[in-house]
């Protein structure tokens, strides 16, 4: 029998929902609470799933029975949330990116350190079912070496929750989006990243006119090279895409998400795109064998009672923040920008 | 009008002189007069498969009566057949890239203007029924505002080994950047209707490390009006691909997205000899070849400019070369 976790989030958003669901899957884990800086909405996600409304961020701190503190909350408040977590003996899963900054970032591996709690950073595509099996085939030895990767990420501007559209608060497109990719192909190469080339466009400030994409050129000290795309610039009727491409010294290979579609019903009732909720499917089905986000808090799980070190620690995911926030100095001086990069 | 269109070949290194060649038969009123290229074997097997006369020497085939020569030599050879082809005056369809240097390209231009001949480039995607209806739907307001373009135009890496210059620098003037950054650079100046401002390249590790060229890179490419573009022109698709390759383009504008797969349109087959034996990709879709030399023969019957002119291919040569340039300095240059 597994020794019980307690599990408070931090934050009500998708991330908060999405994480609460899959917390109920994991042997002996309960989440106990919620707390985020609206109390009403926090009110009404607690009672929507019958668990404590906690009326401050230092009750969750107080909280002797929490042992993991889950934070879901926007990118520009994950920094001190951690710290301070950490810092009362709870162990930490925040969401990607990690900070906005690596003073940041060595803030909170610090604080982790000296707590000597775990500290996981959320870089749940590493779970994806589709991106283990690429991983499987890396390790297989299947494409040699790899000398290049493409990725896409990308659909339309994150609207239901505007602190994305707010530089400050998300990172933009290149840190928040592109931070996967980054994480993603650094780890399945063991490459070290050496110099950053980026562009990034972005629209005007009214509703209508927003959008961002970002391209980030990556060169790794082994010599491979890796591109990656990430969109918020793609109309609302564009679904969200992950694409990914590998060429090595001895194969290539390719992932689509939109490519594999093992169900697809077309019904009088149902409009293309839209399902009700009644219903247990969306017209396209895309069945994953275990849900990621499962996976990725297993994986925490698993480091916090067995003490292993998470896969994306403070030190790992430091690391895809470096890249991304250099891909945001190049792009605002047009120049590439060798790493390690200084803030 | 019906007189006859007489075509020499000066060189057929290239395997597109082959496919230039069987768009050719498939005119009306169109004779292949001769080929000439250097590697004897080469021509002649040529000239044996296409029912063609072959020439010793570029001289002996230019003194017969020609209307224009389709230049598909080595890429270093280009230069010297241009001139040899604009002093007897004659029309040029000429493969891409144009020349392997700048000295060399300007020169062409300054030449082909003098001369007031027909000079196309062989940019046979300016002829692709799939790109040109993408050009129209970007023209006609389909994605408002362009913001961004981002191009592969890779190629199965068993390819280039087939004719060993493509991997000779001294012959080909660079790997796979000379060889397959301009189609997308030319596509992405075509519907931009606007010229590169800034070339960043990065030319990473090879898959192929026996190559005394690259074939390995991301050139990042800004236009003057802001739009920004992303080519990959890589040899890096592994040799079981089911396909030559591809050109694909992802366009991205203020209204809306497009996505381009140019020779998607195929079915599909696969063998039987083995258990999982490949599958692999039968194109159906238009013949851009045969569009463009048919464009050609227009043009010069009918003293028109073609679409793809040869400042187009002057740009090509030097959003290449600035790609090298960017290389080597590790950062971005004004081509």
């Amino acid at each position: 029998m597994a020794a019980k976790i307690t599990v408070a989030i931090l934050g009500y958003g998708f991330m908060g929902s999405t994480h609460a669901d899959a917390w109920r899957l994991i042997d002996g884990c309960v989440v106990k609470g919620v707390w985020a800086r609206d109390n009403s909405k926090t009110s009404k996600f607690a009672s929507e799933r019958g668990i404590k409304a906690y009326s401050s961020f230092s009750d969750v701190l107080d909280d002797k029975e929490v042992d993991v503190v889950d934070i879901c909350t926007p990118t520009y408040t994950h920094a001190e949330y951690a710290i301070q977590a950490l810092k009362s003996g709870k162990h930490v899963i925040v969401e990607k990116p990690m900070a906005l900054s690596l003073a940041d970032a060595d803030k909170m591996i610090h604080a982790a350190d000296e707590s000597g709690m775990k500290l996981m950073v959320a870089h749940v595509l590493r779970f994806f079912p589709e991106y283990m099996k690429v991983k499987e085939l890396v390790d297989e030895g299947k494409l040699g070496e790899i000398c290049q990767a493409r990725a896409f990420r990308g659909g339309a501007f994150p609207e239901w929750s505007p602190w994305f559209g707010e530089v400050e608060k998300s990172g933009g497109v290149a840190v928040d989006t592109a931070i996967h990719d980054v994480d993603y192909i650094t780890w399945i190469s063991s490459g070290i990243p050496q110099r950053v080339y980026a562009k990034i466009r972005r629209g005007a400030k009214e509703a209508s006119a927003k959008y961002e994409i970002a391209f980030i050129n990556v060169r790794y000290k082994n010599g491979m090279i890796a591109f990656i795309e990430a969109s918020w610039a793609h109309p609302p009727s564009f679904p969200f895409t992950m694409k990914l491409e590998l060429d090595g010294t001895e194969g290539t290979v390719t992932l689509d998400n939109q490519s594999p579609v093992p169900i697809s019903l077309f019904s009088r009732t149902i409009r293309q795109g839209y399902a009700p909720e009644s219903l247990p499917w969306k017209p396209m089905v895309h069945p994953f064998p275990l849900d990621p986000f499962y996976r990725e808090l297993s994986h925490f799980v698993d480091c916090v009672r067995n003490d292993k070190t998470p896969m994306t620690d403070g030190r790992a995911s430091r690391r895809s923040l470096e890249v991304c926030l250099a891909s945001v100095k190049s792009a605002e001086t047009g120049r590439p920008v060798e790493l390690p990069f200084v803030g | 009008m019906g007189s006859l269109f007489k075509v020499g070949f000066l060189g057929v290194a290239h395997f597109h002189a082959d496919s230039y060649a069987r768009a050719l038969r498939k005119l009306p009123d169109t004779e292949i007069v001769g080929a000439f290229d250097d590697d004897t074997s080469l021509g002649k097997k040529f000239c044996e498969d296409f029912k063609t006369e072959y020439y010793r020497s570029a001289s002996q085939l230019l003194d017969k009566e020609l209307d224009a020569v389709i230049i598909t030599s080595e890429n270093f050879k280009h230069y010297e057949c241009i001139i040899q082809a604009l002093d007897k005056g004659l029309n040029i369809l000429c493969e891409k890239p144009m020349t392997t240097n700048l000295r060399d390209a300007e020169d062409v231009v300054a030449r082909v203007e003098k001369q007031k001949v027909v000079f196309q480039m062989c940019y046979v995607m300016r002829y692709h029924t799939v790109s040109s209806l993408v050009k129209e739907l970007i023209d006609s307001g389909g994605v408002g505002k362009l913001i961004s373009l981002v191009g592969t135009n890779k190629l199965n890496r068993s390819l280039p080994l087939l004719r060993r210059w493509f991997t000779d620098p001294r012959l080909s003037g660079g790997g796979a950047v000379m060889d397959h950054t301009v189609h997308l650079a030319d596509l992405m100046r075509w519907y931009t209707g606007d010229e590169v401002d800034e070339v960043y390249t990065e030319i990473g590790k090879k898959v192929n490390n026996s190559l005394m060229v690259e074939d390995n890179f991301f050139t990042t490419i800004r236009f003057r009006g802001d739009v920004i573009g992303h080519i990959d022109g890589s040899w890096t698709y592994a040799s079981g691909l089911y396909t030559w390759g591809d050109v694909r383009m992802e366009i991205v504008g203020t209204d809306g997205a497009l996505f381009m797969d140019a020779f998607r349109q195929n079915v599909y087959y696969i063998g039987d000899r083995q258990p999982n034996d490949k599958l692999s990709w039968s194109y159906y879709g238009c013949d851009p070849d045969l569009a463009m030399i048919t464009d050609f023969k227009k043009c010069v019957q009918e003293n028109k400019q073609p679409r793809a002119t040869v400042k187009d291919g002057y740009e090509g040569v030097r959003i290449s070369l600035a790609s090298y340039e960017s290389s080597r300095r590790g950062a971005p240059v004004k081509p």
